[in-house]
């Protein structure tokens, strides 16, 4: 049933927003499009002058990169792995929160403190964690002013040191640092919204599951998560959208050169792709990248939609 | 246990009688698999009949290891929120820590998990004193404050267009409004740079409040919200005659209240850090936010950012940021812990 | 079977390294790429500072901007000034701007702090395309290049040579004079002709440059020389920086000789000394990848695994903070040598320590005493530090007048002494010009040098010895993609595992090359 009234009642609601969009998000989305499809673009060229002709040349020198691979394979890898994992920690944790009431609100506000925390030193702490700082790894000269927190505490275990950042370090402990920190970076938010949700949903029902002693394991899964899916799938599409574009934890880590010292490069991602072009102000090739990255994740996001639209419980 | 109640009264008293009949709509709504569950544990239960004296032994025993096990299970959670909380505070511990030292000891190759050289509260004077505080402080609540209203006004209106009205190609415009998000938003600045500069917008308050007001993330969240508020509230509302407005001030905000004040939080936040966009379309000293007068301030003169004192600047604004979202958040959630949804 | 391979690939550097002179060609792994690490250095020292192409470049191009017949015509005009200065230099800036006013009272300066250097570079690159950049930025060259690709960069030379008269200014000219001209530190000036048209696109503001910091209380204790060159030119050998870090490790096996802070300035130095290529503005433009760099790669290799040198990349911290350790300290480690920023003195001085004295007493001092030298060269008779620090470019405006303005502002900068002297001693930067060492003020600083309290200015005091060695590299947009994989190049050389290093060195100098051609 669609009446008339309610449509222009609903244009006349979303006008506010849609015009802004148009104005600040659609143009600029048609304009990457222009760009893209003008060969070798470069906006500050254009800016004396000169025209470019129109062609597929930027997508075909995009995916003709050397390590256009090896970017989308860290894109999709670094996406996969953090959010399963920061979704369903920020779940339990948020799930907890709401149990308990001794210190609730005080534990609820700890959780909230990263908000306020400058992500420099979110980079920082990293680095004292995982960094070995020494030099000559290998070799018989090899010195280790300090091997890092994590490191020190494996050996306190026994254990053996891994070289998780540095010169010879392997891609699957970088990759193991990068999803730790990406997952604990999302974590936050991804309890606030959560949290959020909990908060509305209403405690009757957990009150006639606790007069019905159902095992807690069977509320979790019956009614919590059926009753928090709405946020739950927004928490995953969102930190989809948002792991495709990982970039700049990257960095925080590993610096400019997105690698190990002896082997740089190797975790670059798609969006550090595009840094890497607008550098040298190459908009034209930076768009085709981001048009790329755009069309992977609307089959993603669609697929997970697609999904959720049986599952989601609203 | 009394005050609880009492408070509960309260609370209820305080909620409008639109609120209380929805409730009370909502609680015929169940889903199917609540009442599954309750089916099921009412036919389990006769299966332990006995005497009624052994009943009660049973009952006793059973309670008592139920409450060891609860007990345990209890202090397994603190445990655990102890431990995450740990992992999350670290970082700004960090910050904390790293704001106390000199730039010489943050610059070691051993970090110090306690400023070695003592604690140099200079770095939080240098802080305060070094930008133009008092017109970036005004600018940056003002701004922000401005925008945060503004935005949540419009979130809400698309929101609820979204989540309960239909109109021709809803589906579609929804889907299309989240792919903008797929793009990454480096490539829009350019563009949108140009256009206020076309607009004349440069160095006003326009363009920093303007451009950013409409977020497709913060609408998808309320839509969400909205969404589970059920449509036949609604539908009862307009033949009662109650006006949109009117019902999604009385009905859908209240019961979306923990989702807005998420928005709020993240928008504020947003708002208090920007720093990229600002300093390229308002960097004239009136326009200029706190952070690019923080940000500024501390490069020390060899080009050199002194870091301790950034940290201590940042800090220094986020704080009072911080205690402002506590304190509100303890008071608008007293209203809204009792207030759930679908029940 | 690795390790095994390893091991004797190390025993085999050893012996290569013990027994460099005795039989060179034969087991000299520097021969691996069609050239000697001799002939390198016999190649070096056949370079004079008179046949260096890149200063005396041709002029190709057309200046793009000629001053108004009437030059500045006192109208009143704003001049719009991005720059990244703290907030004493600015202090700075002020006064002067000031006292610029009382000559020019037309012209307002509207001076900006633009966060860092890339902030400056991204706020103009997107100003450029709206017309809304400013009328002066400070700069490093590839920006300018980048700016330069809208063809708003004024050609200052015209400005330059003008003889027209600047009535502000009695008996004044727009230009240079001869004297003015003559100021000017060779090597930085020359800077702003690096584009390849032989143009001039920048003027020099602040500079500065790379300096060898060593522990002077231990290399006296020791009676160890201050290094003057690289490598060891003959079997006896004591002031190779090569003899100086065996012999530092043989006092001190615990410790890393020396800290370099940027690999970029490494590896570009290195070619600089040595002539050979690293890259050019016309043409093709990424010629790194040389017989003379991979030799010279691979010994640096040899160096690392012997223990001899760390970068901050490779030992994952500022060696500023390895060279101030405290070499008692058993947990921790330390070096004795650092190359670094000249602007960064301080940083490189160690934290005061809490001495007893024996009469009871306590005492704050400094544990040892700095020394600053040059850094090592290839050749003494042609020798080369990088020139690095701001210089400042104009942007064409529709308005000659506010052209003619800026230029004015810039000219009254960077040739007043008063100036480059106040703020240099605020700064630690070099000063651009000659005069200034003998400016009084100046003079009586740069007398006061010491090791300890006034580190920075025997920084200043070194950085103005070394005046005529300074070079800067072809500026071209894409040459920072240059500097920035030639700097990855070196950690990868130095670092990377491998069983047939030669091969190792190829393909990486191979995966920069396509790198550089694929970014720039």
């Amino acid at each position: 049933m669609v009446d008339n009234k309610q449509q222009w009642k609903a244009w006349l609601y979303l006008a506010p927003a849609l015009v802004l969009l148009l104005i600040f998000t659609v143009w600029p989305i048609i304009n990457t499009v222009r760009m893209s499809l003008l060969e070798n673009y470069s906006g500050l060229r254009a800016a004396a002058g000169e025209t470019f002709k129109f062609g597929f040349n930027n997508f075909i020198q995009v995916v003709k990169y050397k390590q256009f691979v090896q970017c989308l394979i860290n894109t999709i890898l670094l996406t996969v792995l953090t959010v399963p994992i920061s979704t369903l920690l920020a779940l339990v944790i948020s799930v907890c929160l709401n149990s308990i009431k001794f210190l609730s609100r005080f534990l609820q506000t700890i959780f909230f403190l990263p908000y306020v925390t400058n992500s420099i030193a979110i980079g920082m702490v990293f680095a004292a964690m995982f960094n070995i700082v020494g030099s000559f790894f290998g070799t018989q000269n090899e010195i280790i002013t300090t091997a890092g927190i994590i490191n020190n505490v494996i050996e306190f275990f026994g254990g053996h040191r891994i070289n998780w950042i540095n010169a010879g370090s392997t891609y699957a402990a970088n990759i193991a640092v990068m999803t730790i920190y990406i997952v604990w970076n999302a974590l936050p938010f991804k309890i606030l919204i959560l949290l959020g949700g909990l908060q509305s949903v209403n405690k009757q029902y957990y009150d006639a599951a606790k007069v019905d002693g159902t095992s807690r394991w069977r509320v979790f899964w019956r009614i919590t998560v059926p009753l928090l899916s709405p946020m739950i799938i927004y928490v995953v599409i969102t930190g989809f959208i948002g792991g495709f574009k990982e970039y700049s934890s990257i960095v925080g880590i590993f610096g400019e050169t997105m690698g190990p010292a002896d082997a740089s490069g190797r975790l670059n991602t798609m969006v550090g792709f595009i840094y890497d072009a607008l550098k040298t102000n190459k908009q034209g090739r930076a768009s085709a990248a981001a048009l790329i990255l755009f069309g992977i994740i609307l089959v993603v996001t669609l697929v997970q939609l697609r999904w959720s639209k049986k599952r989601v419980h609203y | 246990m009394k005050k609880k109640e009492l408070e509960e009264k309260e609370v209820q008293i305080e909620e409008t009688p639109v609120v209380e009949e929805i409730k009370e709509e909502m609680v015929q709504d169940e889903p199917d698999m609540i009442k599954e569950e309750k089916e099921r544990s009412s036919r389990v239960a006769p299966v332990v009949m006995a005497s009624e004296e052994e009943q009660n032994k049973d009952m006793a025993k059973i309670v008592s290891a139920q409450k060891v096990l609860k007990v345990v299970f209890k202090v397994l959670v603190y445990l655990f929120l102890c431990v995450m909380a740990l992992a999350v505070l670290f970082p700004f511990y960090w910050m904390i820590n790293s704001s106390l030292k000199t730039l010489a000891e943050y610059k070691r190759p051993v970090p110090t998990f306690f400023p070695a050289e003592g604690i140099q509260w200079g770095n939080y004077a240098e802080a305060f004193t070094a930008a133009n505080l008092g017109t970036l402080f005004i600018n940056t609540v003002f701004v922000g404050i401005v925008s945060t209203i503004l935005s949540l006004v419009i979130t809400v209106l698309s929101a609820f267009a979204f989540a309960r009205l239909d109109f021709k190609g809803k589906n579609i415009l929804f889907a299309a409004l989240l792919a903008t998000m797929m793009i990454p938003g480096e490539l829009f600045t350019i563009t949108n740079y140009t256009t206020v500069t076309n607009l004349g917008w440069l160095s006003t308050y326009v363009v920093l409040i303007v451009p950013f007001l409409v977020s497709v993330f913060y609408i998808y969240l309320l839509r969400q919200n909205f969404l589970q508020i059920p449509n036949e509230l609604y539908l009862a509302a307009k033949v009662d005659g109650t006006s949109d407005i009117k019902y999604l001030w009385k009905v859908m905000i209240p019961l979306a209240l923990p989702t807005l004040i998420s928005i709020t939080i993240l928008k504020m936040m947003g708002a208090w850090n920007s720093y990229i966009w600002p300093r390229l379309v308002a960097n004239d000293t009136a326009h200029s936010m706190i952070t690019n007068g923080l940000r500024n301030a501390f490069t020390d003169t060899t080009g050199d950012v002194n870091y301790p004192v950034q940290m201590a600047a940042v800090a220094l604004v986020s704080l009072p940021l911080f205690l402002v979202f506590i304190f509100l958040r303890k008071y608008i959630m007293k209203g809204v812990s009792r207030s759930g949804l679908k029940g | 079977m690795k390790k095994f391979r390893l091991v004797l690939s190390l025993i085999l550097a050893f012996l290569a390294v013990f027994t460099l002179v005795g039989c060179k060609e034969s087991t000299n792994p520097s021969g691996d790429f069609g050239i000697t690490l001799e002939e390198i250095i016999a190649n070096a020292k056949k370079l004079s500072y008179s046949d260096q192409g890149q200063g005396q470049q041709q002029v190709t191009g057309t200046p793009n901007f000629n001053v108004p017949e009437g030059g500045y015509d006192g109208s009143a005009v704003t001049i719009k000034f991005y720059h990244t200065m703290g907030k004493n230099l600015v202090t700075v800036l002020d006064k002067y701007i000031k006292k610029f006013n009382e000559i020019y009272p037309n012209i307002t300066v509207d001076q900006k702090q633009i966060g860092n250097y890339d902030g400056v570079r991204d706020q103009i690159s997107t100003e450029l395309p709206a017309g809304n950049e400013p009328n002066i930025a400070y700069c490093y060259p590839d920006h300018v290049a980048l700016y330069n690709l809208t063809g708003k960069v004024v050609h200052l030379d015209n400005l330059i040579n003008s003889t027209i008269a600047d009535d502000a200014r009695n008996g004044g000219q727009i230009g240079l004079t001869a004297a003015q001209k003559a100021d000017f530190i060779k090597g930085y000036y020359e800077e702003g002709s690096q584009f390849g048209d032989g143009l001039m696109y920048t003027m020099p503001f602040s500079k500065s440059t790379e300096v060898l910091y060593y522990n002077e209380t231990f290399f006296t204790a020791n009676s160890i020389p201050v290094p003057t060159h690289w490598f060891n030119e003959s079997e006896d050998d004591t002031t190779s920086l090569e003899a100086v870090c065996k012999k530092i490790k043989e006092l001190k096996p615990d410790c890393i000789p020396l800290g370099y802070d940027s690999e970029a300035n490494w590896f570009i130095t290195m070619a600089e000394q040595c002539g050979a290529d690293y890259t050019s503005a016309t043409g093709d433009h990424y010629l790194f990848s040389n017989p003379t760099m991979k030799t010279l790669m691979a010994k640096f290799r040899e160096w690392y695994q012997l223990g001899y040198i760390t970068t901050q990349k490779l030992y994952g911290s500022y060696t500023s903070g390895l060279f101030v350790a405290d070499e008692n300290d058993s947990s921790t480690t330390n070096s004795y040598m650092s190359i670094g920023s000249s602007a960064g003195a301080t940083h490189q001085r160690p934290e005061k320590v809490t001495v007893t004295k024996e009469d009871g007493t306590e005492s704050s001092e400094y544990p040892f005493v700095v020394g600053i030298a040059s850094i090592p060269q290839m050749s003494t008779t042609y020798q080369r530090v990088i020139s690095q620090g701001p210089s400042v470019c104009i942007f064409n405006k529709s308005n000659p007048q506010e052209v003619v303005a800026s230029w004015l502002l810039v000219k009254y900068l960077t040739t007043s002494t008063i100036f480059q002297a106040e703020f240099s001693s605020v700064s630690g930067y070099v000063p651009v010009l000659h005069s200034v060492a003998q400016n009084e003020q100046y003079a009586k600083m740069i007398a006061k040098a010491d090791g300890t309290t006034n580190i920075a200015y025997l920084s200043a005091k070194v950085c103005l010895e070394q005046a005529d060695f300074y070079y800067t590299s072809p500026a071209f947009n894409g040459s920072s993609v240059a500097r920035d994989q030639v700097g990855a190049l070196l950690t990868t050389i130095l670092s990377k595992e491998a069983d047939n290093a030669v091969k190792m060195i190829n393909d990486a100098f191979q995966d920069a090359i396509d790198e550089c051609e694929y970014q720039g």
